[in-house]
């Protein structure tokens, strides 16, 4: 393939990547976990190598609505979870997230899975990255 | 029969890897609601193995559970039965809707359960045990032309800890065909997953995909005669096996504790979620979901 041809394909990956993610996301100012919930510490924090299965189950449970790199589907309304504000927040913020959902918003409740699947769920979701440039400006609140 | 198994087969070497961490339950409930906009379909059935002067029985029931919001979920079941020497026949349909009464997770978590019944005294899918259990004894021909026109409430209690779930479902039901009163039942559950952790590989044979149980639920008797004499109870271990992200299959040997209960009840049942159904019905009408 010559390097129009790569470039092309490439250009259109990543618009389409623009377009799959959440833009217009913003957070609910009343989900905010209660401060015992905040300081929850990971219990596997120690065990980075588990956020590989903490991928599986995100693909899983997470993927349909988030996106499977977690940046968030505007035809949800989902989080993008690679934005800083949601990186920002403890892992025992992001386990009570998933434990309790926001059904306000449509997020299920996540506490059938087991609670140390949760836990590796979230030692994923901190491994979660903004691809350099596609995030526009404004969604780093 | 071939073809079915073919189908069945088909089925589980479709599967892809897509989050189905299913109840192992039969009969009771707990306070995981199915997802909004994610709809499963559930083909499952009650085989009665008989004691002297009962018949052997499979009663197969076809589920559809539709998340509705994520704290509501409605199901509707169709149901049938085919009796060994006897016949078979379609028994009725019901149309059932649970609510999460708290939008967060708490030591204890309530679920509100209402259901229509249209019933025939035929019907033995025995998804829950009320008065004192169905007639296993008469024929189909004298069982099918009595309607039951009933309505079922249930308080779903529920709760997990650590990684055990533990269950108990309290059931009343007012039949408006018969004045039978009305009748109570109970069903308790606990169950655990086989692993806690998730391997990182996809894998279908990995404990992390088995969650085993059991569940005790019987007849409570009604308002005409409460207690527990004459009605039926039974001890149930359950497993459940995700074959896949979005398919688990479920069994469950029940053994019966009175007198009035088959010996031994065996359910299988198999689900296979539809993600995303309310979106792709959405863009077949051209609609926005």
């Amino acid at each position: 393939m010559s390097k129009i041809g790569v470039g092309s394909v490439l250009t259109a990956f990543l618009a389409a990547s623009c377009f799959a993610q959440n833009p217009h996301y913003q957070p609910d100012p009343e989900w905010r976990p209660p401060t015992q919930a905040q300081t929850r510490e990971n219990p596997l924090a120690a065990r980075p190598e588990l956020a590989a299965g903490g991928r599986k189950l995100f693909v899983r449970n997470c993927a349909e609505c988030h996106g499977r790199d977690g940046a968030g589907l505007e035809k949800k309304h989902s989080a993008d979870l690679q934005l800083p504000v949601v990186q920002q927040e403890s892992d025992g913020a992001l386990f009570w997230k998933i434990t309790n959902g926001n059904a306000k918003r449509g997020m299920p409740s996540f506490s059938k899975i087991p609670e140390l699947q949760r836990w590796q769920i979230v030692l994923y979701v901190r491994t979660l990255e903004p691809s350099p440039g596609l995030v526009p400006k404004a969604n780093h609140q | 029969m071939k073809s079915i198994l073919t189908v069945f087969l088909s089925l589980l070497l479709l599967q892809v890897s897509a989050g189905a961490q299913e109840s192992p339950f039969f009969i009771t409930y707990t306070h995981h609601m199915g997802e909004p906009g994610n709809l499963d379909l559930e083909v499952s059935t009650t085989n009665g193995i008989p004691r002297s002067g009962q018949n052997a029985y499979i009663a197969p029931y076809v589920e559809l559970e539709y998340g509705v919001t994520a704290r509501w979920t409605s199901e509707l079941y169709l149901e049938g039965q085919s009796t060994s020497g006897d016949s078979s026949v379609f028994t009725g349909w019901r149309w059932e809707n649970r609510y999460k009464v708290l939008g967060r997770e708490h030591w204890i978590n309530p679920v509100l359960y209402l259901e229509y019944e249209n019933l025939n005294e035929a019907s033995r899918i025995q998804k829950e045990i009320e008065g004192g259990g169905p007639d296993l004894v008469s024929p189909n021909a004298l069982l099918t032309p009595t309607h039951d026109h009933e309505l079922e409430g249930k308080l779903i209690l529920s709760s997990d800890y650590r990684d055990w779930n533990i269950s108990e479902n309290f059931s009343l039901a007012k039949n408006f065909s018969q004045s039978e009163g009305v009748e109570f039942g109970y069903a308790f559950g606990v169950s655990r997953p086989l692993a806690t952790l998730a391997s990182a590989h996809d894998c279908r044979l990995c404990r992390e995909n088995f969650v085993l149980g059991a569940e005790l639920y019987g007849g409570l008797g009604s308002t005409l005669d409460f207690g527990v004499h004459n009605t039926a109870h039974y001890f149930a271990p359950v497993i459940s096996w995700a074959l896949s992200d979005n398919s688990t299959l479920r069994l469950s040997p029940g053994f019966g504790l009175a007198h009035e209960t088959n010996p031994v009840l065996l359910r299988f049942g198999y689900t296979y979620e539809v993600q995303g159904f309310a979106e792709r019905v959405a863009k077949l009408f051209g609609r926005r979901p």
